[in-house]
């Protein structure tokens, strides 16, 4: 069985540490500490099955960074993560299909399991 | 030669034409006439022809001299009645600007009030700026704080979910591995809890479109607490007949009337009641949320809408009930009033747009 791959960008090292430490016996997990990085995972990685990605980043934040990344591989499942409230910019995602998902910090890892629709593959 | 009066003249006028009248006539008369029997008889006449004469001379004198005297009687009541007449006009005219003196009088005190009430409702529009401008000013700043509290938690709550796991995996349980991840929950739990207020606090970012049924909401918010709501509190609902809905958020109204009445019931000992009485007004709807409970203490009652701020036991609240209550009436241009006695109970006014 292949575990499916999941891309999860945040500027907050321990952040991506513990996801990939809490997720990674279910799933195949990808990390980059900004939009620039996960672009480029998005470019040169097939099979990337659901992208989680931080509001707050410098540089690009997380919508930016979705958006870029959905003109390249439109059919991955995208989520937000923000230890903000709604914004209208999450919202607007939301009304345009463009995400799935808004998760607010702190995140609960098993509700983000059970929302993300990633099967295992066979081999 | 000193100026006599008439009375003084004519007297002596009197006195010597009848004196000399008296002697010369006699003197003449005795000259020409012998016989003494016709003198006597000729100085009779003589008599009578002077108080003939004199008596006309008199008619003349007082006929002219009365008409004179008349004359002016007559001209002084002319000028008496002139003058009364003078009087009444005048009074009339002091009467009517006496009447307009009044009248300005009563004007300006009515401009007086106007301004009076102008100035209470400048007061309150400041009051209720200088709130509007604190609260915007908190929601900057909680809206960070919050943000940068919830990433740390993140950090825990990922290593509480890992340990799990871990305790899980290596099948260790233990009571004590319970307990402490428990409390480690329970304290995730609480802060997030207070952020996610936070949070809301300086949200105002939602539609505000929705046609809210105020009744609804009301009853549907009593439902919800109806098992924290003790025993002893009967509660009795005064609804207008004919309350519009108005356009809002039918989620935050619910939050607003939850704060309420869950405030409401915990100001309440053991017995007493809820009156809830709504009212359909010109522009605006009015809810009036009153309890028979502890009250509010005045110096308390201009901070209830401060974030963090309450006397409830620690745990029970979190201080931002009525914070974001503040801020969801202030969202839908409607307005908060509180009202309360010490051991009385407190009154809460809510008033809403109707557009």
């Amino acid at each position: 069985m292949i575990k499916p791959k999941i891309l999860y960008v945040d500027d907050e090292p321990l952040n991506l540490m513990l996801f990939r430490a809490n997720l990674s016996k279910k799933y195949e997990i990808l990390t980059a500490e900004s939009g620039i990085t996960g672009l480029e995972i998005i470019r040169n990685t097939c099979d990337i099955c659901a992208v989680i990605s931080d509001m707050r980043m410098p540089y690009m934040d997380g919508i930016e960074f979705i958006k870029a990344s959905a003109r390249i591989k439109p059919n991955i499942s995208y989520y937000i993560l923000s230890g903000f409230d709604i914004s209208d910019e999450i919202q607007e995602a939301l009304d345009s299909m463009l995400i799935r998902k808004y998760f607010r910090k702190p995140f609960n890892l098993k509700e983000i399991d059970k929302e993300i629709d990633c099967p295992e593959q066979s081999n | 030669m000193p100026k006599f009066k008439f009375e003084y003249k004519i007297t002596l006028a009197y006195l010597l034409i009848g004196s000399l009248w008296i002697i010369f006539s006699d003197k003449f008369l005795i000259t020409i006439i012998d016989d003494i029997d016709f003198l006597t008889d000729v100085q009779t006449y003589k008599g009578w022809f002077y108080v003939l004469i004199t008596a006309l001379l008199f008619f003349l004198f007082l006929k002219r001299h009365l008409k004179d005297l008349r004359t002016t009687k007559k001209e002084l009541e002319n000028h008496k009645n002139n003058l009364q007449n003078l009087v009444l006009e005048k009074t009339k005219d002091l009467d009517a600007a006496f009447e307009q003196l009044e009248k300005k009088n009563k004007e300006i005190n009515l401009k007086n009030q106007e301004l009076e009430k102008t100035l209470t409702e400048l007061k309150e529009a400041e009051s209720h700026l200088l709130q509007a401008e604190k609260m915007a000013s908190i929601g900057i700043l909680t809206a960070g704080i919050a943000h940068e509290i919830n990433n740390p938690l993140n950090y825990i709550l990922g290593g509480l979910t890992g340990l799990q796991q871990y305790f899980e995996e290596e099948k260790i349980e233990n009571e004590k591995v319970t307990l402490f991840t428990g409390s480690i929950e329970t304290g995730i739990e609480r802060v997030n809890a207070i952020v996610s207020g936070l949070n809301k606090l300086s949200r105002n970012k939602e539609a505000f479109d929705e046609e809210c049924d105020v009744h609804d909401i009301i009853d549907n918010c009593l439902n919800i607490i109806g098992n924290r709501l003790k025993n002893g509190i009967s509660v009795s609902r005064h609804f207008a007949k004919d309350l519009p809905v108005v356009k809002g958020n039918v989620g935050q109204l619910h939050q607003v009337f939850l704060n309420i009445l869950v405030n409401a019931s915990q100001a309440i000992p053991d017995k007493g009641k809820i009156e809830i009485t709504t009212k359909n007004e010109k522009d605006a709807i009015f809810i009036e949320v009153k309890d028979n409970g502890c009250g509010i203490e005045q110096g308390d009652l201009k901070k209830v809408t401060d974030p963090f701020f309450t006397t409830k036991e620690p745990g029970e609240g979190t201080g931002l009930g009525l914070a974001i209550t503040y801020n969801i009436i202030e969202e839908h241009k409607g307005r908060l009033e509180f009202e309360s006695e010490v051991d009385k109970g407190t009154t809460v006014r809510i008033e809403l747009p109707k557009s």
